[in-house]
């Protein structure tokens, strides 16, 4: 009997792929967030279309489709969730978004090695002398490259030299 | 026949000239360095060099652009051989045998047939461009908004039956992809779409902003949670000509695999993915020796790489005469065309010969070059390959940063795509690949376009696409593909081969 209830539990109701229900999930999301934000778009007609038709529709196909792979979810067996991990993103892409926002005011020059010094903690393997050398070197290599060799605009060191 | 001596000629001797030949020579030899890189595939290496060809003029800068592509792929299969990674997709076959051989300590046989198989193939291909780039021209002109809407339908069907993993996930990212592209404003009515008032995206979401943010950061990202094992061949490179017995054995499989990579390759939806994995496929079966394979049999090193080669090449014919990129690289170079004021297309053949035959010419030499600098350069590669991980990120972050600041100089965009590598690692995390993503992007503007265009000419009515016999044929084909890759039976040899 219990056994019975065990084999009626796996058949309805458990997940056996959450990753692809996950992935449904976030499809949904990602489609309602478009629709919503569409939403005031004008539709226009088959014969002129307006601005919102696209996007509009292609919101409803995706949320479609994220729900369709939440049945898939359901129905066939596939991976478990993974484990999202937080020191990688948060140290790479804070340093990305900290060299967005003192590029201007700081310049390459203190930019670079500000945005390399925090990507490098992203790696356990990093070691500070190691890193903090490298970072000098690599700074001094893409000043020399994209700045005289290339000369991109690119702001140097604004509060030193005034670009 | 004439016509095709003239505008080669036309080619040579713009890529021939000293700067392009430099720049060529440049790409080549950078693409190469970034490609032997484990861990960053053609698509990130292009999206981090972008902004070296920023002052170039169009030509010399496609030209760069072109042997930083080539250069990536060789440099791809030279990881694959050396440290059983492979750069990118079409790589992974040659990591079957090409390791294997490296293992034997025949690594310098295996990258010269590499070397010697793709040389001969991108020259046929080159060929084969300038043959088809006339008739196919013609054609594209031809072409009204309805049947370019059914094409690029056409190419999006087969880059989600063609891309790795599961149809329905594919399907989602061309979806994702086409709704991004609509983000800015409105081409006829001026009124903005999905902006969120932020002024970078007014004019649409940069392409060099989204790549490199879904495969720039979200590699590094990727990378970094699975610390890959590199298996670097300790033994002796060996010798790099291969024997005689050697070049008996790869003549046809390298034949073969110049025939089938080139003609996959000019499919839609990156049908050049397929090459390595046919040919390997066919070498096995038609070699007397299949034990062989998968411990190093240089059939399966020799057809592959040709295939490869080929397919690099031949998928540049959709790019330049119709204007529709079939894979993610050549959406890349779209956008970079675009950077440059150039609208790839049927019009840049005839509006700008230079550049297009150019361009066409310098693949062959960029090929030759590859060649020369590849055989004496090989120990340095060797030594790069073991250069670690945890020094390699940061500079690849600091490269990226410049780069994506340096398309608009705005700092917006450089956070921008930091908002788009947490987007690409969530869509990691859930199983995706986002390939198909960029594609449906880049296509999706100029699919909007065309299908509004048809709409006004057909007054409103979908029959257009179904009674215009181009668009018509070009449907039904999409269907038939459809079709046939959810066959069980197809289903599961496309999960073999994929």
């Amino acid at each position: 009997m219990s056994n019975n209830d065990n084999v009626q539990k796996e058949n309805d109701g458990s997940m056996r792929a959450p990753r692809t229900v996950g992935a449904g999930l976030f499809m949904i999301l990602v489609g309602l967030f478009a629709l919503y934000h569409s939403w005031g778009l004008t539709t226009g007609t088959t014969r002129q279309l307006g601005p919102g038709m696209i996007p509009q529709s292609l919101s409803v196909l995706l949320a479609i489709c994220g729900g369709l792979l939440i049945v898939e979810g359901f129905v066939t067996r596939g991976e478990k969730l993974e484990a999202w991990k937080i020191r990688g993103p948060l140290f790479i892409l804070g340093a990305v978004v900290i060299f967005g926002l003192v590029i201007k005011p700081l310049g390459l020059l203190l930019a670079a090695p500000i945005a390399m010094g925090i990507g490098g903690l992203a790696s356990s393997e990093t070691r500070p002398r190691e890193i903090a050398i490298f970072a000098v070197v690599m700074t001094a290599f893409c000043l020399g490259l994209f700045k005289y060799a290339l000369s991109l605009p690119i702001p140097l060191a604004p509060w030193l030299i005034g670009y | 026949m004439m016509e095709l001596v003239d505008n080669l000629g036309t080619g040579f001797s713009t890529a021939l000239s000293l700067q392009n030949l430099g720049l060529c020579f440049l790409g080549v030899l950078i693409g190469t360095v970034i490609g032997v890189l484990p861990g960053v595939g053609p698509i990130a290496t292009i999206a981090m060099l972008l902004p070296l060809t920023f002052k170039l003029d169009p030509t010399g800068a496609l030209i760069m652009l072109a042997g930083i592509y080539y250069g990536a792929q060789y440099g791809g299969s030279t990881s694959a051989i050396l440290v059983n990674i492979p750069g990118e997709a079409t790589a992974v076959v040659t990591t079957l045998d090409g390791h294997q051989m490296a293992r034997q300590g025949r690594a310098g046989i295996a990258l010269g047939v590499a070397a010697l198989g793709s040389f001969f193939a991108g020259s046929v291909a080159t060929l084969v461009i300038a043959a088809l780039a006339v008739p196919l021209t013609k054609l594209a002109l031809l072409f009204g908004p309805a049947d370019y809407f059914s094409l690029m339908v056409l190419g999006l069907a087969f880059a989600i039956v063609l891309a790795r993993g599961p149809l329905l996930p594919a399907f989602c990212m061309i979806v994702v992809g086409l709704l991004l592209s609509t983000v800015g404003t409105d081409l006829e009515t001026g009124e903005e779409r999905l902006t969120f008032g932020m002024p970078n995206v007014v004019d649409g979401i940069d392409f060099a902003v989204l790549a490199m943010g879904i495969f720039g950061f979200a590699e590094i990202l990727r990378n970094l949670e699975n610390p890959e094992v590199r298996d670097v061949a300790r033994t002796a490179i060996g010798r790099m000509l291969p024997t005689r017995e050697d070049v008996r054995r790869c003549v046809k499989p390298v034949l073969r695999g110049t025939f089938v990579g080139g003609l996959l390759g000019i499919l839609p939806g990156n049908g050049a993915v397929l090459g390595p994995f046919a040919s390997y496929t066919l070498e096995k079966k038609l070699s007397k020796r299949p034990q062989e394979f998968g411990s190093g049999a240089i059939e399966g090193v020799a057809g592959p790489e040709s295939a490869n080669n080929a397919g690099a090449q031949t998928s540049f014919i959709p790019l330049l005469t119709l204007g529709i990129p079939p894979n993610a690289v050549m959406a890349l170079m779209v956008g970079a065309m675009t950077i440059h004021g150039i609208i790839p297309g049927p019009q840049v053949m005839t509006k700008s010969p230079e550049l297009f035959w150019g361009m066409i010419a310098s693949m062959w030499i960029g090929n030759a070059l590859l060649l020369i600098i590849n055989m004496p350069l090989i120990p340095l590669w060797v030594r790069m390959l073991r250069v670690p991980y945890h020094l390699m990120f940061p500079a690849i972050l600091i490269f990226c940063c410049i780069g994506i600041y340096s398309v608009n100089n705005s700092p917006n965009d450089v956070i921008l795509t930091a908002f788009f590598g947490f987007f690409g690692y969530a869509l990691y995390k859930f199983g995706f690949e986002p390939a198909p993503l960029l594609l449906g992007f880049v296509l999706g503007k100029l699919m909007e376009e065309k299908l509004r265009q048809a709409m006004v000419l057909s007054r409103g009515s979908f029959t257009t696409f179904i009674e215009n016999p181009v668009s018509a044929g070009l449907l039904f084909l999409t269907v038939v593909v459809v079709i046939v890759a959810v066959l069980p039976s197809i289903r599961k040899s496309r999960d073999e081969v994929l």
